[in-house]
């Protein structure tokens, strides 16, 4: 993953700054439980979190990338994950229970059936297509995820104070965007050159 | 004296004509208020049955996603299941739920603007005329339950008018109103007794009265509509039709609704009331020539005539109060019927199911928590488990008093047995198989009987799981099934488990009756019951053949549902 980069790799630009987010429910930041509400039509995480990623053109990923969505203690974990388009995804379950994955949002409609902990191989999507994945579970109902599918490989996660860093990128001009919920992202123009740290504040 | 006693007959007829006028009038109202309450019970009922209906319908996760994460398309497919019980499906309905129009003729979803969601396939819903349709959309979606009325087109199989109930469909997450439901039935009539009462509808600022002549209701229409633009939610009256002098009354059916008012409208001739008046005029009439004429010569006798007229009055009277008290008798012991043998459902449902949902949900939540220990972590995950199992008692017994109250009914099919069997046997698979049994089985290669596949399933299931959950360590489970010449299918499965004492025999198909074995088996003791009054209602048979150390079988017999030759698969 890019977050986990240690140093800035000489040749490349970062990005750090800050993304305002609003304001969560308590209750869930005191537990430190994720999760994803749906409020007016506009889904969110809780605490908010933000996605930032740069936008441009660039190549396709070869191989494609994987990445898991987990099953676990009944709640999806991470609780929101971004991914690169053309990523596999794959649905471990870690509970002692069936779960039935599903999803009708518009980027790819799918329904994993019934599996258990042990199924095999793993069940999986390949999502080729960007927007917004908003998984649930038939048998919890409560259960609620979400996955991020972004036409780009360079994409962070911020934390729950919006601070973020995008590290390892080209150089060049491109938009930098700030995913907060369903219905808002923010943007702004970057320029990045060879080596240099740019600081960028979505306020 | 004789103008006293003319004084006086003047006086009783005036009076009399006054109190009998009075006593029809606060009958009729009387009857139709008792009508009206009737009504209301019936559409007490019905929505407790529709609110339970959709609390578990948007519970779905899959009518969640439909409706929230912009899946629309897959909103009716997904509903269809759910709402099966409640449409018509164009059989003969039990004659009480006939009666009281407890399943609908269609349904539509609004959406969180009060829109109608277009159905994708309208034949599956009930079908309705664009302009009918329209009629279900509301300025904003309700937050809740609105009763409205809309017109049908002109020869509308369903009749000149549907009765709408639209219930607010709620986001279990955040108490948002998502969408609305909107459920159409035939409007209920309960006659209004012995009394000649015509009673409508006026919707739309038009009436609904089909025993009236053209004339006739054009008249009454006039007169309501002019009563209502003075705004009084209901209201009583005298108009002539024709000649006839008649008595009008009117009641808001739907206060606070969305849908455009509606009122109940009654008209009651007073051809009987003028009829009833004569009859006592003459009677006193007569008395007082009578008296007039031997006033004179036997004054003691006027006041015994005088008094015949009121006597028949009071009895006139108590004739009345007698025939009342029937009416409200037979009218409230229909209603309590109607309560004890429809609510239960709902109220089952409600009050055992939902209880149990919650503490699911709850215990489910714990289980979220990082922090638990993992001793707490497995205790709460047993309680989960225990939550399910009471989930599946309160299913049992609620089929189980479905079929007690006689509304359980076996729409006949033809069921492969052997494909029903071959499904059981791989769930049974896909569970642990702690006890290494081995399963065996000995079929023909068709096997078709007459049962309704969900039932069917159901006996075949309880048997199934009590010869693996009887089992012993290393035993074995047989499935056998063939086909007799009397047009029987046998299906008998045997198992290892231990031997049911030769006195708990007679008592296994008992309900709540557990086996001695059954300390640390899972189970409720409803199993085999509902196993045999199933089989009972397939025309069929639930027995226990045989249970010694070695072996314990029991055998179902279906009526066989065997193609004709030509059509057998070779």
């Amino acid at each position: 993953m890019l977050l986990a980069l240690p140093v800035v790799v000489l040749g490349q630009a970062s990005i750090e700054g800050r993304v305002p987010l609003p304001k969560g429910s308590s209750v869930s930041v005191v537990n430190k439980r994720y999760e994803i509400v749906s409020k007016g039509g506009i889904v969110s995480t809780n605490p908010p979190l933000a996605v930032v990623y740069l936008e441009g053109t660039f190549p396709k990923p070869s191989p494609a990338p994987v990445a898991q969505m987990v099953q676990k203690d009944l709640a999806f974990v991470p609780m929101l994950l971004p991914v690169q388009v053309g990523t596999k995804v794959e649905f471990p379950n870690q509970d002692d229970t069936y779960h039935n994955i599903f999803s009708y949002s518009a980027p790819k409609r799918f329904d994993l059936g019934r599996y258990r902990a042990d199924e095999h191989p793993v069940p999986f999507q390949i999502f080729d297509v960007p927007g917004l994945e908003t998984l649930r579970c038939d048998i919890h109902e409560h259960m609620r995820g979400l996955i991020l599918v972004l036409d780009t490989p360079y994409f962070v996660l911020s934390g729950t104070d919006g601070v973020f860093r995008l590290t390892g990128l080209p150089p060049g001009r491109y938009t930098l965007k700030a995913w907060i919920n369903s219905k808002t992202t923010l943007e702004r123009p970057v320029e990045l050159r060879d080596g240099s740290v740019t600081q960028v504040d979505f306020q | 004296m004789m103008l006293v006693v003319s004084a006086l007959t003047a006086v009783v007829i005036y009076f009399a004509e006054r109190s009998a006028a009075a006593t029809v009038a606060r009958e009729l109202e009387r009857r139709f208020q008792t009508g009206l309450d009737a009504f209301h019970n019936v559409q007490e009922i019905r929505q407790a049955i529709l609110v339970e209906r959709c609390r578990a319908l948007v519970r779905k996760s899959r009518i969640h996603a439909a409706l929230e994460d912009d899946a629309l398309d897959l909103l009716y497919p997904n509903a269809e299941d759910e709402l099966r019980d409640v449409m018509a499906d164009g059989q003969d309905q039990p004659p009480e739920q006939a009666r009281y129009a407890l399943q609908a003729l269609f349904y539509r979803f609004l959406d969180r603007h009060g829109t109608v969601i277009k159905p994708p396939n309208m034949k599956r819903v009930g079908v309705l005329q664009p302009g009918e349709e329209a009629r279900l959309s509301l300025p904003v979606v309700p937050e809740q339950l609105n009763l409205g009325y809309v017109a049908r087109q002109l020869g509308a199989e369903a009749g000149p008018i549907s009765e709408v109930i639209a219930m607010p469909i709620v986001s279990s997450e955040t108490g948002e109103v998502i969408a609305a439901i909107a459920l159409g039935f035939k409007p209920v009539d309960f006659g209004r007794g012995d009394l000649e009462i015509k009673s409508g509808l006026w919707v739309d600022d038009m009436l609904w009265l089909a025993s009236l002549p053209d004339p006739a209701r054009e008249a009454v229409g006039r007169a309501v509509a002019q009563s209502l633009s003075s705004g009084a939610p209901e209201h009583q009256f005298e108009i002539s039709i024709g000649d006839t002098p008649c008595l009008l009354f009117y009641k808001l059916l739907n206060l606070g609704s969305l849908f455009p008012p509606a009122y109940e409208v009654c008209l009651y001739p007073l051809t009987e009331l003028a009829a009833r008046q004569g009859k006592l005029r003459w009677q006193i009439g007569g008395a007082g020539l009578l008296l007039l004429l031997g006033g004179l010569i036997a004054s003691n006798f006027v006041s015994i005539q005088l008094s015949l007229p009121v006597e028949k009055l009071e009895h006139d009277s108590a004739e009345n109060l007698e025939q009342r008290k029937r009416v409200e008798a037979v009218l409230d012991s229909t209603s309590e019927e109607l309560q004890r043998s429809i609510r239960f459902s709902a109220d089952a449902s409600h009050q055992l199911k939902t209880p149990v949902t919650l503490l699911r949900a709850g215990l489910e939540e714990l289980l979220v928590n990082e922090k638990l220990e993992p001793a707490s972590r497995e205790e709460i995950s047993a309680l989960v488990h225990q939550t399910l199992q009471l989930t599946s008692i309160i299913e049992d017994l609620l089929l189980l008093s479905r079929m007690d109250a006689g509304r359980l009914q076996i729409e006949f099919g033809s069921v492969d047995l052997r494909q029903l069997v071959e499904a059981l046997l791989d769930d049974l698979g896909a569970l642990p198989n702690v006890l290494h049994l081995t399963i065996e089985t000995d079929f023909p290669a068709a096997l078709l009987v007459a049962g309704e596949n969900r039932y069917t399933s159901l006996i075949l299931q309880n048997l199934l799981e009590n010869a693996r959950k009887y089992n012993q360590p290393g035993g074995r489970i047989r499935v056998e099934a063939h086909e007799d010449s009397g047009g029987w299918v046998s299906l008998t499965v045997g198992n290892t488990g231990r031997p049911i004492p030769p006195a708990a025999q007679e008592h296994i198909f008992e309900r709540f009756h557990r086996g001695v074995v059954g300390e640390n088996v899972p189970g409720h003791g409803l199993g085999l019951n509902l196993a045999r009054e199933l089989a009972h209602l397939h025309h069929g048979e639930l027995r226990l053949v045989r249970s010694d150390e070695t072996w314990t079988e029991f055998e179902v017999k279906f009526i066989s549902a065997k193609p004709q030759p030509a059509t057998e698969p070779a």
